[in-house]
C-alpha cells in the first residue's frame, strides 16, 4: 500500500504531466490536420461530418467518466478509500465539460443535418439528464461538508445516474429518434470507413490526453490541500 | 483555395464554431486548473516558510510531497 502513498503518487503525477506536455501539441496538430484537412467529405452530409471528430469523442468521454465516478463513489461508500474520493472530485468537472461539449456540438451538427438545433428525442434528452446528474454531483461536492452525508448523497446520485447510461446507449434502438444509430461497434463490424475512423480515434486520443492532464493537475491540487491542512502536524 | 477551405462547402460556420467552442472551453479549464494548482503550491510554500529552518529542512527531506512542491516553486522563482 506504500506505493499508493501521496508521496509516491505526486512523483508519478509530475512525471506524467511532463510526459503529456511533451507529446500533446504534436498529437493535437496531427489530430486536427486529419479531422479538418485529410479526412474525406461525407457523400450525404458534406463537410459538416467533420463535427463528428469533436462531438463523438466528447460524448464517449462524458459517458465513460460518469460510469467511472459512479462506480468509484459506490466503492468509496462501501470501503471508505480516501484516494477514491480525490479521484471522484478530480474527474467530475472534466466529465461535465465533455458532456456539455457533446450536447453543444451535437446541437450545432443538428442544424445543417436535421434542420433544427434541438429536439426532445430520447438520445438528446437522456444526454441532458446526464448533464444534470453531473451538475448535482458537483454541487453536492461543493456544498456538503459532512463526509458521511456527502458519501450517501453521491452514492444515490451515482446509482440513479448509472441507470441513465444504458438508456443513453440504447435510446437510438429502443425509440424512434432523430439521432442516427451507432456507426462504431466495439464488438462487431463498424459501418464507418477507416479514412474517417483514424481521425476519430486520433481526436479521441487528443482529448483523452487532455483529460489525463487536467485530472493529474486537479488530483495534485487536492493532495496539496490535504497536506496544507495538516502542515502543523508535520 | 483558402477561402474554399474556410467555407467547408457551406458548412464552415458550423464546423469552425464547433472546433472553436471545444478548443476554447478546454483551454479555459486548463488555465483555471493550472492557476488553482499554482495558487495552492504558492500558499503551501508560504506556510512552509513560516516554519523554523531546521524543521523545514527535516520535513523537506522526509516528505516527497513537500520536496516536489518546493522544487516546482524554485522553478517558478
Amino acid at each position: 500500500m506504500e506505493f499508493f502513498s501521496f508521496g509516491n503518487i505526486i512523483i508519478y503525477i509530475d512525471k506524467f504531466i511532463k510526459f503529456i506536455n511533451s507529446i500533446f501539441f504534436v498529437i493535437l496538430i496531427i489530430g486536427i490536420s486529419f479531422a479538418l484537412i485529410i479526412s474525406p467529405v461525407d457523400y450525404l452530409q458534406g463537410d459538416s461530418v467533420r463535427i463528428m471528430y469533436v462531438h463523438v469523442p466528447s460524448a464517449w468521454i462524458g459517458l465513460s467518466i460518469f460510469s467511472l465516478i459512479a462506480v468509484s463513489t459506490i466503492l468509496n461508500f462501501i470501503f471508505k478509500i480516501k484516494n477514491l474520493f480525490l479521484f471522484i472530485k478530480s474527474f467530475a468537472p472534466i466529465g461535465l465539460l465533455f458532456t456539455c461539449l457533446s450536447i453543444v456540438t451535437g446541437s450545432i451538427w443538428g442544424k445543417p443535418t436535421w434542420g433544427t438545433w434541438w429536439a426532445w428525442d430520447a438520445r438528446l434528452t437522456s444526454m441532458l439528464v446526464l448533464m444534470l446528474f453531473y451538475v448535482l454531483f458537483i454541487l453536492s461536492l461543493k456544498y456538503f461538508k459532512n463526509n458521511e452525508n456527502l458519501t450517501k448523497i453521491l452514492s444515490i446520485i451515482s446509482i440513479l445516474g448509472i441507470i441513465n447510461i444504458p438508456i443513453i446507449k440504447y435510446s437510438v434502438e429502443w425509440w424512434s429518434t432523430l439521432h442516427q444509430p451507432a456507426s462504431i461497434k466495439f464488438l462487431g463490424t463498424s459501418s464507418i470507413h477507416p479514412s474517417m475512423l483514424i481521425p476519430l480515434f486520433l481526436m479521441l486520443l487528443v482529448l483523452l490526453l487532455y483529460c489525463a492532464l487536467i485530472f493529474l493537475m486537479k488530483y495534485k491540487t487536492e493532495i496539496i490541500k490535504i497536506k496544507k491542512q495538516n502542515i502543523k502536524r508535520l | 483555395m483558402i477561402t474554399e477551405f474556410l467555407k467547408m462547402g457551406g458548412y464552415g460556420i458550423y464546423v469552425w464554431s464547433s472546433f472553436f467552442i471545444v478548443i476554447t472551453s478546454c483551454a479555459f479549464l486548463f488555465y483555471k486548473t493550472r492557476k488553482t494548482l499554482k495558487k495552492y503550491e504558492k500558499e503551501f510554500a508560504k506556510e512552509l516558510e513560516k516554519l523554523p529552518a531546521e524543521h523545514k529542512k527535516r520535513i523537506a527531506k522526509s516528505s516527497k510531497v513537500i520536496s516536489s512542491i518546493l522544487a516546482s516553486q524554485n522553478k517558478l522563482s
